[in-house]
């Protein structure tokens, strides 16, 4: 029966919003990556990082379990 | 008469020394003190509705979902529709209400035949300080099967709200 489906494993998806979103920090994340990923560029690590000075003193420096803000874009 | 007269004017004396003496006790501070509370009491009550309201800010709560083929920067629809070609991008936007930390996910269906396939699904975590709109969307690069989809929003682990649509 479930091969009369159609496949949807190529179905590509994203989000965003107007409010901060929050990230958790999983083992091997940068800021670079988290950037790539929610805004598509790995040069907007810089704005993560700003938005959470209050928890991070150096960008290289992240651990898993953080949670992070991520600002709208 | 004048043994009638004597304790008749010994009784308006007494009566009159009577009333003096209670009247000099009637304007003692005592009623003063006693008075204020009553009129105090009722003050409290009035002023009290004001700060519950103020001071219990409301959980993070889905307004409304809107599903269509383009968003604003605002993350809002603003062409919206329920019926889709095979080549859209498909977007839902949730306004919601309230402060705090949510998770927010969102789940694609297909449906056929009493089937129910899942198309896709996305979990992220917002922060709204008030009134927020977020949008997820989905698109397929070889174009979406003509069917009846649908899309669902959980919000803290409940159901927060459902669409359906067509791709034709």
């Amino acid at each position: 029966m479930s091969k009369d489906m159609p496949d949807f494993s190529n179905v590509k998806s994203g989000s965003s919003s107007t409010a901060p979103k929050v990230y958790v920090v999983v083992k091997g994340d940068t800021l670079s990556k988290i950037a790539k990923h929610e805004y598509g560029r790995a040069g907007d690590w810089k704005r993560i990082f700003e938005a959470n000075r209050d928890i991070l003193d150096d960008p290289d420096k992240i651990f898993p379990g953080q949670k992070l803000k991520i600002p709208p874009q | 008469m004048s043994t009638k007269s004597v304790p008749a004017a010994l009784a308006v004396v007494a009566a009159v020394a009577l009333t003096l003496a209670a009247c000099g006790k009637k304007e003692e501070p005592p009623q003063a003190q006693v008075a204020p509370p009553p009129v105090s009491m009722p003050a409290p009550p009035a002023a009290e509705p004001a700060p519950p309201v103020a001071a219990a800010p409301a959980e993070v709560a889905v307004a409304t979902l809107t599903l269509g083929n383009a968003v604003g920067a605002d993350a809002r629809v603003s062409a919206p529709t329920e019926t889709f070609a095979p080549a859209d991008t498909i977007y839902v936007s949730v306004d919601t209400t309230g402060a705090g930390t949510a998770a927010m996910a969102v789940k694609w269906t297909y449906h056929q035949d009493g089937q129910v396939a899942v198309v896709k699904e996305e979990l992220i975590s917002i922060a709204p300080t008030g009134p927020a709109t977020t949008e997820f969307h989905v698109s397929k690069p070889d174009g979406w099967p003509a069917g009846d989809y649908a899309v669902e929003i959980v919000l803290n682990g409940k159901p927060a709200g459902s669409r359906t649509f067509v791709v034709r």
